[in-house]
C-alpha cells in the first residue's frame, strides 16, 4: 500500500462512530456500520482508538477523593 | 400535631424514620468517592471539589426526605452538586455556545498518526502520545457546558436518561453536547499534543 490512509473517505462511517459507540443506533444502523467496519480496516481503527481513547481518558484524570473529605462528609451525618 | 405523650404507632414512625435517615446517610457516604470523581472535573481545582461536594452533602443530609428510594441517589447527589456549582455563579463565566472550529471525529487519531514514524501504527501505540497531563488539561479547557455531559456520561458513566436529569436539559441536548464535546475534546487534545 505505502499511501497513509486518512479514513476510508466515507464521512457516513466517521458520523455514524459516536452512536456507535453509545449504542444508540438503530438495528439497522448498528448492523450497516458493522459491515462497514469489517470492510474498512482504516475506520476500523479509528474506532478502536476512539473506545481506548474514552477509556484512558477515564484513567487519566481520576482523582480519588481524600480520608479528610471523607471525615468531614461523615461529620455532617445527623444521627450520633 | 398531636397532644400529650407520643401514641405507640407514633413511636414506631419516629423511629423508622431515624432508621431510613441513618441508611440514607450511610449509602449516601458510601457514593462519597464517585461523586468526588465526577465533581472535581466538573470544576477547575480539588479545593473547588471539596468545597462543592461538603455543600452538597450538608444539603443532601438536610434534604434527604426528598429522594425517593429506590431511585437512583449517585444521580440524586449529583443533580444537587450541579446545581450547587450553577449556584455558585458559574455560569457567569459561561463560554460563548459557539466554538470556533470544530474537527471530525477522526481528527485526532489522524493527527497523532500523522506523527509516527511508521506507517500503519497500532492504536495502542498512537494513544501513549497522549501525555496524563494533557489529558487533564485538555479535558479543563472544554467550555462548560459540554464539560459537564461529557464528565457525566464518560466519567460518570451515567445514562444520556439520568444525565439528562442531572442536568435538567433535553436528551437530545445531552447527544449533541457529548457529541461536541468530545470533539473539542479531541481537538485540543490534538492541539497539546501535536504541535505543527
Amino acid at each position: 500500500m505505502g499511501v497513509r490512509v486518512m479514513g476510508c473517505g466515507c464521512g457516513d462511517c466517521e458520523e455514524m462512530m459516536q452512536p456507535y459507540m453509545d449504542k444508540v443506533l438503530s438495528d439497522e444502523q448498528m448492523r450497516e456500520a458493522q459491515e462497514h467496519l469489517e470492510a474498512c480496516p482504516p475506520c476500523e481503527k479509528r474506532y478502536h482508538f476512539e473506545e481506548s481513547l474514552r477509556r484512558y481518558v477515564r484513567v487519566a484524570v481520576d482523582e480519588p477523593i481524600s480520608a479528610e473529605l471523607q471525615a468531614k462528609l461523615a461529620g455532617l451525618r445527623s444521627a450520633d | 400535631m398531636s397532644e400529650g405523650a407520643p401514641t405507640a404507632a407514633e413511636t414506631r414512625r419516629i423511629a423508622e424514620e431515624a432508621r431510613d435517615r441513618v441508611r440514607f446517610e450511610e449509602e449516601a457516604l458510601e457514593l462519597s468517592d464517585q461523586v468526588f470523581r465526577v465533581a472535581r472535573r466538573l470544576v477547575n481545582s480539588r479545593e473547588e471539589a471539596e468545597d462543592l461536594v461538603q455543600d452538597t452533602y450538608a444539603r443532601a443530609f438536610r434534604s434527604w426526605q426528598q429522594y425517593q428510594p429506590g431511585t437512583n441517589l449517585r444521580a440524586w447527589l449529583l443533580r444537587i452538586l450541579t446545581n450547587l456549582n450553577i449556584d455558585k455563579g458559574r455560569r457567569q463565566q459561561r463560554t460563548p455556545d459557539l466554538q470556533p472550529l470544530e474537527e471530525g471525529d477522526y481528527f485526532l487519531y489522524n493527527r497523532l498518526e500523522s506523527t509516527m514514524p511508521d506507517e500503519n501504527p497500532d492504536e495502542e501505540r498512537v494513544i501513549e502520545r497522549l501525555s496524563q497531563n494533557s489529558v487533564v488539561d485538555a479535558l479543563a479547557e472544554v467550555p462548560h457546558d459540554f464539560r459537564d455531559v461529557l464528565v457525566l456520561v464518560d466519567i460518570g458513566e451515567f445514562s444520556y436518561a439520568e444525565a439528562a436529569q442531572i442536568l435538567d436539559i433535553p436528551v437530545g441536548t445531552v447527544m449533541s453536547r457529548l457529541h461536541r464535546g468530545r470533539r473539542i475534546l479531541k481537538q485540543k487534545l490534538a492541539e497539546k499534543t501535536v504541535s505543527v
